[in-house]
């Protein structure tokens, strides 16, 4: 019995053996007779996997190559004449394939059955590698347990070279696109959105609220130059369609130092190359007027730029306010500057401007508060002087298509505080002008949360959304957004336009976000390493849209893009702005310069007296150099002035090198060639003193 | 809007239209020496200006009427100009600076060396309307190509007309700020920063007898430096007449300015 029952158990496992055997057998007939059709096939998937290509790729790709099949059918059906013999012929050229003999013939064969066989092959290949992928992803593919794990961290790896391929490639990914949308770079990777092969953000989202997270040197900066040059671009060419307002683009740094400066720079420079005609650097290069703001919001500005106590300390805020009101609501108009301002917290000058008869309350309240009127003028004069010249005007934000503007918010975190909170008042008088044409203002604030105490982001975010302006907050962490967490909530999920999320090793709160999607989970029995049963269960789960451990990887130059609960990682293309200024390149020293140089200069001056130096360039020759010519690299002696003692032929050179002996040489000024004949004829000659 | 130029605008008008577009204005004797005709004929081309909708002209202050290009004129000419009559505070500089312009391009050696004249409003408008920028603008630039057989070929000059005195130190910072100047007018801060030649080889003021001592004490303030600053004084005419007297200001006799080179 036991026997017979073992008997049975051999010849059940000889069986299936045998079958498994066959069926690998016919497979693998099928494909070598399929040849060239399963090699198409091989390559396509080996290269979608090689290069981490979703599986629509190889089927763009098949439909691509429908135009040769349309012409090989088509140069077929006029040799055959006849329907029966089209619709053979891709077996006839197969049965070819394999009769004929010698190699030469055989490729000829391959040749004439490829307008067929490459569509079929990347078609077949493209339903492989999609059956390989959604295997892998359900966890029912594999060899071993952790085979899922490590097929999707390689697919990572493939994807991204894939994106910076992309990118390295000339051309590949402009600024903007046809239809206006904003190029951030190669997509990686897409979750829940469709995969493209650039990313692609439609303008309208550039005018909704974004979030940008992203710690210190992960291309934060770089995603939002592009994104800023994108806006512009794209703006500007609406405008000039007559499909949109002229824009404004105005950048809040909020760190401020010499980074800012930097960043600056490098902003004006991607800003012009997208057509920005002007880029106003504040405070350090442009200036604006607070003095400008409407009589009623500049009392309320100036007296919250100023700390107030709590408690019996608000009886001064309310003098404060009186008498500031006093100041600016005077009969003769709002102050025109600080000095102006400071000039009128004075009790004789209100007392005077309020004396025209019909101000007696006001003169009454200008001697009730004249005793405070002295503190009030005191704490004034030095707000307004550490704010600096940056808000006393003259100047404002229709000037310029780009304003910049550097807060010290590491340094002076008081004064920074002050300046976040009057340059927004200042916005939002210029954005509800009456008269005013209007523009598309996109407000641009980093690391706002070191300034925002004054002035909670959460707030400028609905002040900014009630006044149609779109903001785009970025900070180095969840936290840096707001000071509280639900302020934080508010912010993030108020980003109608998208949030990047860059590395940061805190990404949970912002990857929650993008909620979750539902996955097929599957379970399988492991018999022994790597036997499978083929029993298991399949469920569905939501799986998290944003995978955390990701976030916390991301190289540099890698965000995730979060919008309506899908994500798509980018690899972000560096815009290549136009360089600094080089100093001008001295000119080679040829052996023959390095030998005479100044001889012939010197002789040239004496052919043509109008070349000699002026008699004030010898009497002081030291002097010659200017601050400019003192700091300019670009201007130091030359090695061939170094080298050829016969160079200091010249007086201005000898008395510049015999001035300070000790002294390092500095460069001899260029001779100025005499120009008084000209002068003289126009203007006449130079007057006496 | 694109205005088409009407048909019989000769080369002069066209000068001429260019010349008023970058002065902000010019009064009657000064355009007659701008056209090359007489006064009254001038006054007929400013009517013609007026009627084709390119110019207007009034009497702003003492003298002769002043003529300036409407929106259509300065589209005409290719220009991104506000269109404004000249402002009434302005009117002496902005005179003076025509009288300065015109009296440097009648001079034999303008022609010669092909100086090309950059105005205050054009390099105003190279900085986009910055307004706010605290930067010194000079009264205009005068660029010299590299060909030219001058010995100041390749050179740029910075040209400032002075009618009355400000500080000496407020003038000395100026001379010092065109002479140290690197990039062009509305260029990015780094080109201004950066090391490299002045852009300005020299600075021409060009003042009122009132201004010259307070001009000569700021280049003597300058040191070594001061030796690339000349100064002259204006010529005749460029003041404006006095009101009481009633008299109309003369053209400066210099001939017919150079015609408009391209800029470099």
């Amino acid at each position: 019995m036991i026997r017979r029952w073992l008997s049975l158990i051999a010849v059940r496992a000889a069986l299936r053996a045998l079958g498994r055997a066959i069926r690998v057998a016919a497979i693998a007939a099928l494909v070598v007779a399929a040849a060239p059709a399963s090699l198409a096939a091989a390559l396509g998937a080996a290269l979608a996997w090689l290069r981490g290509w979703p599986p629509g790729r190889l089927y763009r790709a098949a439909l691509w190559c429908a135009p040769m099949l349309a012409v090989w059918l088509a140069a077929t059906a006029i040799t055959a004449r006849s329907a029966a013999r089209l619709a053979t012929a891709p077996y006839h050229a197969w049965l070819a394939l394999w009769q004929a003999g010698p190699v030469a013939p055989h490729l000829a064969a391959v040749a004439e059955l490829a307008p067929a066989a490459i569509p079929a092959g990347l078609a077949a290949g493209g339903l492989a590698w999609s059956y390989r992928l959604r295997s892998m992803e359900t966890g029912a593919g594999g060899l071993s347990p952790g085979a899922a794990v490590s097929f999707d961290r390689r697919q990572w790896r493939h994807q991204v070279r894939s994106a910076r391929a992309r990118i390295a490639a000339p051309g590949a990914i402009p600024l903007t696109t046809r239809d206006g949308s904003i190029v951030a770079g190669a997509v990686i990777r897409a979750v829940g959105h469709p995969r493209r092969e650039v990313a692609n953000i439609p303008y309208p989202r550039m005018r909704s609220h974004q979030v940008v997270i992203g710690t210190t040197g992960t291309g934060k900066t770089t995603l939002l130059l592009r994104l800023w040059a994108g806006f512009m671009a794209t703006a500007l060419r609406r405008h000039a369609a007559g499909q949109g307002r002229l824009p404004l683009l105005v950048v809040l740094d909020c760190k401020g130092g010499a980074d800012a400066r930097r960043i600056a720079d490098r902003a004006r420079r991607a800003l012009r190359l997208a057509g920005a005609r002007a880029t106003a650097i504040w405070p350090d290069e442009a200036s604006l007027s607070l003095w400008a703001l409407p009589p009623e919001q500049l009392i309320t500005t100036l007296v919250d730029l100023i700390e107030h106590g709590t408690g019996s300390a608000a009886y001064y805020a309310d003098v404060m306010e009186a008498v500031v009101s006093l100041a600016v609501a005077a009969p003769g108009g709002p102050p025109a500057g600080a000095a102006d301002f400071l000039a009128r917290l004075d009790p004789g000058w209100l007392a005077l401007a309020y004396s025209s008869g019909g101000h007696e309350a006001d003169l009454a309240l200008v001697r009730t508060a004249s005793r405070q009127i002295g503190d009030i003028a005191l704490r004034f004069r030095t707000l307004l002087r550490r704010l600096g010249r940056g808000l006393d005007g003259p100047g404002g934000f229709g000037d310029a298509d780009a304003w910049y503007c550097i807060l010290e918010g590491t340094a002076e975190v008081s004064v920074a505080e002050a300046q976040a909170r009057a340059l927004a008042d200042l916005l939002a008088s210029y954005a509800t002008q009456p008269g005013q044409t209007g523009r598309e203002i996109l407000l641009a604030v980093d690391e706002f949360s070191a300034v925002s105490r004054r002035l909670p982001l959460w707030q400028l975010y609905e002040r900014a959304r009630s006044l149609g302006l779109s903001v785009q907050v970025s900070a180095q962490s969840w936290q840096g957004l707001a000071a509280a967490e639900d302020e934080r909530y508010r912010i993030a999920a108020t980003a109608d336009g998208g949030i990047w999320l860059l590395r940061t090793p805190h990404p949970e709160p912002v990857a929650a976000l993008a909620g979750t999607r539902k996955v097929t989970e599957t379970t399988r029995r492991l018999i022994r390493m790597p036997a499978w049963s083929h029993q298991g269960t399949s469920r569905v789960r939501p799986d998290p849209v944003v995978d955390p451990a990701l976030i916390r990887g991301l190289d540099v130059g890698q965000a995730g893009y979060i919008y309506r609960g899908g994500v798509t990682y980018v690899q972000v293309k560096r815009l290549v702005t136009a360089p600094a200024a080089l100093p001008r390149p001295a000119a080679p020293a040829t052996p023959a310069a390095e030998a005479t140089p100044t001889a012939k200069t010197t002789a040239a001056a004496e052919a043509t007296p109008a070349t000699r130096a002026t008699p004030a360039e010898q009497a002081t020759p030291a002097e010659q150099a200017t601050p400019a010519e003192q700091a300019t690299p670009a201007e130091q002696a030359t090695p061939a002035e170094q080298a050829a003692p016969a160079e200091q032929a010249t007086p201005a050179t000898q008395a510049a090198a015999t001035a300070a002996p000790g002294a390092p040489r500095r460069p001899a000024p260029h001779p100025l060639a005499d120009a008084g004949a000209l002068l003289d004829e126009a203007f006449g000659p130079e007057p006496a003193p | 809007m694109r205005v088409i130029p009407a048909e019989g605008t000769a080369g002069r008008d066209i000068a001429g239209l260019l010349f008023t577009a970058d002065m902000y204005g010019v009064q009657l004797d000064h355009l007659a020496a701008v056209l090359g005709v007489s006064e009254a004929r001038a006054r007929g081309v400013a009517a013609r200006w007026r009627d084709q909708g390119y110019a207007d002209s009034a009497r702003l202050g003492p003298g002769g009427p002043w003529t300036w290009l409407t929106r259509a004129g300065l589209n005409a000419c290719g220009l991104r100009y506000t269109a404004a009559p000249p402002a009434l505070g302005r009117l002496a500089h902005i005179r003076a600076v025509v009288a300065v312009r015109l009296a440097l391009e009648s001079a034999g050696g303008y022609a010669a060396g092909g100086g090309y004249w950059r105005s205050e409003r054009r390099l105003r408008a190279s900085m986009g309307g910055r307004v706010g920028l605290r930067q010194h603008i000079p009264d205009g630039e005068v660029h010299w190509p590299d060909s030219a057989a001058v010995p100041w070929a390749g050179e740029c000059w910075a040209i400032e007309a002075e009618l009355t005195p400000k500080t000496a130190s407020r003038t000395t910072a100026i001379m010092r700020e065109l002479l140290t100047r690197t990039g062009d007018y509305g260029c990015a801060a780094a080109e201004v920063a950066a090391g490299g030649p002045p852009r300005h080889a020299r600075v021409v003021y060009v003042c009122a007898p009132a201004a010259r001592p307070t001009v000569a004490r700021a280049r003597e303030a300058l040191g070594g430096a001061g030796a690339r600053v000349e100064i002259r004084l204006l010529p005749a005419g460029a003041a404006l007449p006095r009101p009481a007297r009633g008299h109309r200001a003369r053209a400066p006799q210099r001939g017919t300015p150079a015609g408009s080179g391209s800029p470099p």
